[in-house]
């Protein structure tokens, strides 16, 4: 059977990148998170209001460690094409069988499954930590589709930083800090509301996976309304907004010089 | 597509210009025909590598027109790509084991499990990469990489295979060893273009031969057309018992250069190497220069051009 080009280079993107390193990176990390910090913040915390209802911490955390799992995904799919180039395999990629859109939709899609492999695993986990999550076809629609969403839009954030990107040293500090901003400035790791502090709450509305996290936990944990078709819309339009940019980017990166 | 056209690559009047001041390729025009071995020589910077970077489809030439398998590389590239094999000068590999690389390559090229398998098997062999299979490519040494980078692009089937340059590294018995398998691949039909410093490599197995400098093709022809063209070029080394010194060799070259005897003269230790025509008149500048400042004479050897003479006269006299 022939493998479309794009199917054939996701393979090899998979094989390449099943380190321990990323491993430890896309689930060891998350996992010590939902473990040690949740457990840790439960015995601290009463209850985290979410929709009018008061959860467990580990309960609220869940979902927000399910959907971190798109930024560490995209993060090693932006990171690919960078490796490549550094490499040398962009190039020999491309005078192989292959289009600039196939490497493309390679990254995404080994992206794509990290976030569902990955989001899968700590969705298990949460579910031993603290259970309770709704599954329903409808929210288990939205939960996927916000992932795939999140992955694609990260993944075009890592790809712009990828091809602009002189040097290793300048890819690595831009990677690393924005990592820990959008993690921590976001809603995975606890509620923003009027009572937080004023910088932390604007941050995280400029946010990506604010609105990916909310989603998820509403869709996992309560009804989805009015405001979660919103926040939808929002990550549609930022991820239209990042892949157009980091196509345009992508396609603009000289060779052979 | 043009079909049943003799030449595999036909290139006419190319230029490339990186920054639209320099051309990087300028003005070139060369064939090759399927199932030849086409030998592309120069110093660094000459412009070899960014035509093959052209024929290759990687980036596109300023002027002139490129015709690869009888597809244009800017409007038809997959054409070309799926049918071609490319060794880069630039290290390139997966951070994975040797036989994962391999393996990895042979899914891209979606070559069957069972073939794939034997192949890789064959390669590693013939690469003397067997022990190190399951080692990951970047703690090679750069020897072994360049090997895992050819054995690499053998594992596919190809009409024509773009050598940059690739056995930089590798010990004389690997080196040869990959230009007989590669020389036994394009008996079977498969063109070759090859670049090399190694000129005793390209002398052994291209069947025609182009040098480049600054850009341009300077001459172009087989290895025994190229040293008749530039016949009469003759080496006389002359070896004394102790080493020379580089000011009375220089004295030695002013001489020979004025009276345009030499295109060359270097000293080596106690040896001095000049390549010249007219090699009478040579030697009796030599003995000469040896009366006055050679104890002991050790030895005076005189052979026939070797392609580095021709390449060192081409490239001196552009």
């Amino acid at each position: 059977m022939k493998l479309p080009a794009s199917i054939r280079l996701t393979y090899r993107n998979v094989l390449v990148n099943m380190d321990a390193g990323t491993m430890v990176f896309m689930l060891g990390l998350p996992a010590l998170y939902l473990l040690v910090l949740g457990t840790m913040f439960q015995s601290l915390i009463s209850g985290v209001p979410v929709n009018n209802q008061s959860i467990s911490y580990t309960h609220f955390l869940g979902p927000g460690i399910v959907a971190m799992q798109t930024l560490t995904a995209g993060n090693i799919g932006g990171s690919m094409l960078w490796s490549d180039r550094r490499w040398g395999m962009f190039e020999q990629l491309l005078v192989g069988p292959f289009k600039r859109t196939d490497y493309l939709l390679g990254i995404m899609f080994v992206a794509i499954i990290f976030t569902l492999g990955g989001s899968f695993v700590m969705f298990l986990l949460s579910e031993l930590v603290s259970g309770g999550f709704i599954l329903t076809p409808l929210s288990i629609s939205l939960t996927i589709c916000s992932l795939v969403l999140g992955t694609i839009l990260f993944s075009a954030l890592f790809l712009i930083i990828s091809s602009l990107a002189k040097t290793m040293q300048a890819y690595n500090t831009i990677t690393i800090v924005l990592f820990f901003v959008l993690d921590f400035a976001s809603s995975a790791f606890y509620p923003i509301n009027s009572s937080s502090e004023s910088i932390v709450r604007y941050l995280s509305l400029g946010n990506p996976l604010t609105y990916v996290t909310d989603i998820i936990r509403t869709a996992l944990i309560s009804t989805p309304n009015f405001g979660t078709l919103e926040e939808l819309g929002i990550v549609i339009v930022i991820t239209a907004v990042l892949f157009a940019i980091a196509r345009q980017l992508y396609k603009s990166i000289k060779m052979g010089i | 597509m043009i079909s049943g056209s003799p030449d595999a690559i036909a290139v006419k009047n190319l230029v490339k210009s990186y920054d639209g001041k320099k051309n990087a390729v300028d003005d070139i025009t060369f064939s090759v025909r399927h199932g030849e071995i086409y030998g592309l020589l120069g110093k660094n910077g000459a412009g070899k590598s960014t035509t093959i970077k052209i024929l290759t489809t990687l980036i596109d030439p300023t002027s002139g027109s490129v015709n690869v398998l009888g597809y244009n590389p800017e409007k038809h590239p997959l054409q070309i790509k799926k049918r071609i094999g490319v060794v880069q000068q630039a290290e390139s590999f997966d951070f994975t084991t040797v036989e994962n690389n391999l393996k990895v390559y042979a899914t891209l090229w979606e070559i069957p499990r069972e073939e794939a398998k034997a192949r890789s098997e064959e390669l590693l062999e013939l690469f003397e990469l067997t022990e190190v299979r399951r080692t990951r490519a970047f703690e090679l040494s750069g020897g072994q990489k360049k090997k895992l980078q050819v054995a690499r692009e053998l594992m596919h089937d190809m009409d024509i295979l773009f050598l940059d340059e690739p056995t930089v590294g590798m010990d004389p018995i690997m080196r040869r060893r990959i230009l007989d398998n590669i020389g036994k691949r394009a008996a079977s039909g498969m063109t070759v273009l090859f670049t090399t410093h190694f000129l005793e490599e390209a002398d052994y197995i291209c069947d025609r031969i182009a040098i480049m400098s600054n850009g341009k093709i300077k001459v172009e022809g087989t290895s025994s057309e190229l040293k008749a063209k530039y016949g009469g070029l003759r080496t006389l080394e002359i070896t004394a018992s102790e080493d020379l010194k580089q000011e009375q060799v220089l004295e030695l070259k002013e001489g020979l250069f004025n009276a345009n005897l030499a295109q060359d003269a270097v000293l080596e230790g106690k040896t001095v190497k000049i390549i010249g025509r007219e090699i009478t008149k040579v030697l009796e500048e030599v003995l000469r220069f040896a009366r006055k400042y050679v104890k002991n004479i050790e030895s005076i050897n005189l052979r026939d051009a070797t392609l580095d003479d021709v390449f060192i006269e081409v490239v001196n006299n552009q």
